[in-house]
This record gives C-alpha cells, structure tokens and sequence, in this order.
C-alpha cells in the first residue's frame, strides 16, 4: 500500500496571499515562510491535511 | 559577509509587540536590536484594522492623525437573521474605538522604539536560535540573503501568528483546531458601511468567527471573516464563505475590491509557558490575542512594555534564567489572563450556541441601551423578553 508519504504537499504561488496561518497551524512546525513563497518540510510532514483546511485560499494541495 | 552583531535585547519581528518591547527595553538602558523579515514594517496589512482606546496612554502611544482614520462610536453585532444590537464603544472589546492604517501605526511604534534608541535591521530573517549551556543566546539569521549570527543576552520571539521562534525554543504554542481561525479580508471600496460602526455578523455566515465590517470612510471599509478551522472540512472554505456573505450583501456585492490579505488568528486559552532560559514571548507568538473579540494589538503592545522592561533589567542584571524572567510571565498575566481565559470560555459557549437562541438574544437585547454589558444585564433583558430563552442560555454562560 503506498503511503501517505508519497503524496506530494505544495503550495501553488499562484494562489497563496503569503498570509503565514498555514506555518502557525502545522503541529510539527514543517512549514516554512521566507518572505513570499511557502515552503515544506516533506520528510517530516505527515500530510494530515491541517494546513489545507486552515489556507484561507486554498493554495495547500496534497497529492 | 556579514558581520556577526551583539546586543543586551533581541527582537525578532517589528509588529506592534516587538516594537513595543524594544522600545521599552531601550528605555530601560539596554542595547536593543530589532530584526525584520520584510522589507516594509507595517506592510502587508493584514488586519482589520480596529483598535480600542483605553489601553494606549498606559504603553506610552500618543493617538496621532497620521494612523488614526476614524473613531466609531460603538458595535453592532448581527445574529444569524440578522437581527441588530448596538454597543457603545467602551464596552465592545478591544476591537471598536479607533479604525486605523495599520501601517502607519506599526511604523509609528517603529519609530518611537528607533528614537529610544533601537538599531532595526529590514530583510533580516530569524532561521534557528542560537543556544549555549541549554539556554538561548540569540539567532542564527540571513540579512539579503547572507548568514549571520545576533549573540544577545536576551531574545524576545515577537514573530507574530507563525510563531517560530517559541516552537523551535519548545514553547508550548501549538494550537487546537478549535482555537484558530481562518481569516480573509478584502478592502473594499464603493460600500455602504456606516462610520459610525463596526460591525460583526455571527453565526451559520461564519462558523466559529465572524464576519467584520469595519469603515474607513468614503465607501472604503474593510470586509473580512474567521472561520474557526475545526469547522473547515474542505481547502479555500475561509474564501468561499466570505465571497458568499458578500454576495448576499448588495450593499458590499457592488463594491470594488482593491486589497486582499489572508491570516491566522488563535483564540486560544493563555499558554502555559512564555519564558525560557534568554528567551521570552509576546504578541501573537504568545497566543496573546482576546479569544473572544480576535483582537490582539492592545494585548501585544500592553505585554511588550512588560516584556521590554524585564529583558533590559535581566540582561542587565546578568541573571538569564527562566526563573528570573518568570517576572515577566508573571507581569502579563496579571494584567491579561484573567479575561483570556473568560473570554476564550465565552468563546466556546458562543460557537455552541444555536443559531436560533442566539437570534433571540440579540433580538432581546436590540431596543435596550446597555449601558453596562454585564451577564446580568444581558439575562434581565432576555428574560423580559424571552422568558423560556433564559433557562438554555443561563447554564450557557
Ligand atoms: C485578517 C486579520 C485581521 C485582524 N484584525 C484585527 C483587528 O481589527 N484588531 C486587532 O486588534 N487585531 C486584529 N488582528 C490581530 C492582529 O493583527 C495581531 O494581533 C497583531 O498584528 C499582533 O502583533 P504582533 O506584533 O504580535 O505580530 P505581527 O504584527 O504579526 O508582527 C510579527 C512580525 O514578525 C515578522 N517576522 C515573523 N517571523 C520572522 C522571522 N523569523 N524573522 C524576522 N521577522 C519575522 C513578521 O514579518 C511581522 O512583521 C487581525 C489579524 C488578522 C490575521
Ligand atoms: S499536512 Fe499536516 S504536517 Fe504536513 S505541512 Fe500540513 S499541517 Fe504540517
Ligand atoms: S495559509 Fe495558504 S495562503 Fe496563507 S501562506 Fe499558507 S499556503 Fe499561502
């Protein structure tokens, strides 16, 4: 069975405003926001989905 | 290359509290950095907007034209029918009194805590903490881009929502689902706001939030919404609900957006821990914001003047420990936590409320002037109202 680890987290530029509420949120802290672009940690994150429900704009996606 | 700096005070992010705790700290005679990721304090806004008065002559803030955009004189709190109540503006919470330009404000602040003699570095982004014998003695950072270190007797994590600083120093700032929202604003312009209020519509429109109107006047108005996470299921929820509203407000529908920010805000009961060795929170990095209301700048600033203060007395007085800064930990609480935690308690009874018990209340309490809003005052005039509304509502509050 693959596991969730496979999947593939990101952010799209195209619709994240850079708000920082998804790094606020993340239970382990795998989120990174330098100025503008969003980044993560995919070692670490366990794609719980947390972050794709608290983006205001949808810009998480995990797949 | 740059060069590594020292200092007695380190302030990692100039929002209103860190910029309230550097000026502080300076004024109590330490040597003072504040480091900014951004390249503009202030800018992004990403807020309301809406502060209370009251607070400001205690932290040493002079209400000035160049934030101030205007003063409303109360609330109005919409149920889910939309029925109305109004509440004057000293009893509506730490949201309602002045609407501000944020980013005038914050550089205002900046600049007090420069004159006071704060060195500020822009485009200088905290990465990880710096520790010796198990406490903390600054950041590691990037100035444009280039690595260096800040050694500092004392650094103060004021790095806002994403709270960084406080997670990689093991401070307990993690949040529950139930004790975030999701926000999302739109400035807007052509509107039929009233500038003589903020406004807040509650209930099915925004679970667990609200959403806000808050007019800066000539049609502007800032229009947002939080909704509480626990109650998202699906991505770009916050968005959906918020562009719903307003297509069901043809007031609003009509106008123009020209701004849009998103953000988190935690309504969360106060955090257990603020300090550690060389380390202290404030602000949102300290969860500071009123569970209730959403509003944190008050908080934040009113703990930054503490905050400031015990940071230059400690490195001062060479004693880091986490037992000494407990001053601190203390200071605050002793001002805010009493209401955080009544407050995040209200909070969890309001968003359990059903929908149409809160209409009844609200209906209740619409043609009465509530001079005082106390519980009291709130059951007498439900009960006189809606008499079997009481009996639900009194083990609610
Ligand atoms: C949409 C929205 C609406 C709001 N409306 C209101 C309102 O109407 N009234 C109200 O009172 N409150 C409101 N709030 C809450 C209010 O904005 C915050 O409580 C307030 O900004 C907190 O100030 P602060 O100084 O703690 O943090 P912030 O103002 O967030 O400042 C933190 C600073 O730290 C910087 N930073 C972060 N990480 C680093 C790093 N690693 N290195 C260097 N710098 C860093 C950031 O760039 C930022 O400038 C709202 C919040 C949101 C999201
Ligand atoms: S999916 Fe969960 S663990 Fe992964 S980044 Fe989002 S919140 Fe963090
Ligand atoms: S919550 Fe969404 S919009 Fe905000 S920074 Fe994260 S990905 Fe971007």
């Amino acid at each position: 069975m693959p596991s969730k680890k496979d999947l593939h987290i990101e952010s799209s530029g195209e619709v994240c405003v850079s708000c920082g509420a998804c790094v606020g949120i993340c239970p382990l802290n795998c989120i990174y926001l330098d100025e503008w672009r969003i980044g993560f940690d995919e070692d670490v994150c366990t794609r719980c989905n947390i972050c794709v429900r608290a983006c205001p704009v949808g810009a998480i996606t995990i797949r | 290359m740059v060069a590594d700096l020292r200092c007695d005070v380190l302030v990692v992010g100039a929002g209103p509290a860190g910029s309230m705790t550097a000026k502080w700290a300076a004024k109590s005679g330490a040597s003072v950095i504040m480091i900014e990721k951004r390249q503009e304090i202030g800018s992004p806004v990403r807020c309301g907007e809406g502060m209370s008065k009251a607070w400001l002559s205690d932290v040493g803030i002079t209400p000035s034209n160049r934030w101030i955009n205007l003063e409303v004189e109360g609330a109005r709190i919409y149920s889910p029918s939309e029925k109305v109540m109004e509440i004057n503006e000293k009893h509506a919470g730490n949201e309602v009194g002045y609407v501000v330009e944020r980013d005038a404000f914050d550089k205002q602040l900046a600049i007090d805590a420069a004159n006071a003699n704060t060195t500020i570095h822009l485009k200088t982004h905290a990465k990880a903490l710096l520790r010796k014998n198990g406490a903390i003695v600054g950041v590691k950072a990037t100035h444009f881009g280039q690595p260096f270190e800040i050694h500092a007797k004392i650094t103060v994590g004021a790095d806002g929502f994403e709270s960084q600083v406080g997670r990689w120093a093991g401070l307990p700032t993690n949040l529950q689902l139930r004790d975030m929202d999701s926000c999302l604003q739109y400035r807007m312009t052509n509107v039929d706001s009233d500038v003589r209020y903020c406004d807040f519509y509650l209930g099915k429109v925004a679970p667990g939030g609200y959403v806000w109107v808050f007019p800066k006047g000539d049609g502007l108005a800032n229009v947002g919404i939080g909704v509480q996470v626990s109650q998202i299921k699906n991505a770009a929820e916050t968005k959906d609900y918020l562009d719903r509203w307003i297509e069901h407000h043809p007031g609003y529908s009509k106008g123009k957006k020209i701004d849009m920010v998103g953000g988190g805000v935690s309504i969360s009961p106060p955090i257990k821990q603020s300090v550690t060795d060389g380390l202290l929170l404030v602000g949102d990095a300290a969860r500071m914001i009123d569970p209730l209301t959403g509003g944190g700048i008050a908080n934040g600033c009113i703990a930054g003047k503490i905050a400031g203060k015990v940071a230059a007395e400690a490195a001062q007085t060479g004693d880091v420990s986490r037992t000494f800064l407990m001053k601190y930990d203390q200071g605050w609480r002793a001002v805010l936590e009493e209401k955080l935690l009544r407050n995040w308690v209200a909070k969890e009874k309001l968003v359990s409320l059903p929908d149409e018990i809160f209409d009844k209340i609200i209906d209740a309490l619409a043609g009465v002037k509530l001079e005082k809003l106390s519980v009291l005052n709130i059951l007498k005039a439900v009960k006189d109202k809606y008499p079997e509304v009481t009996k639900e509502f009194e083990n609610l509050l």
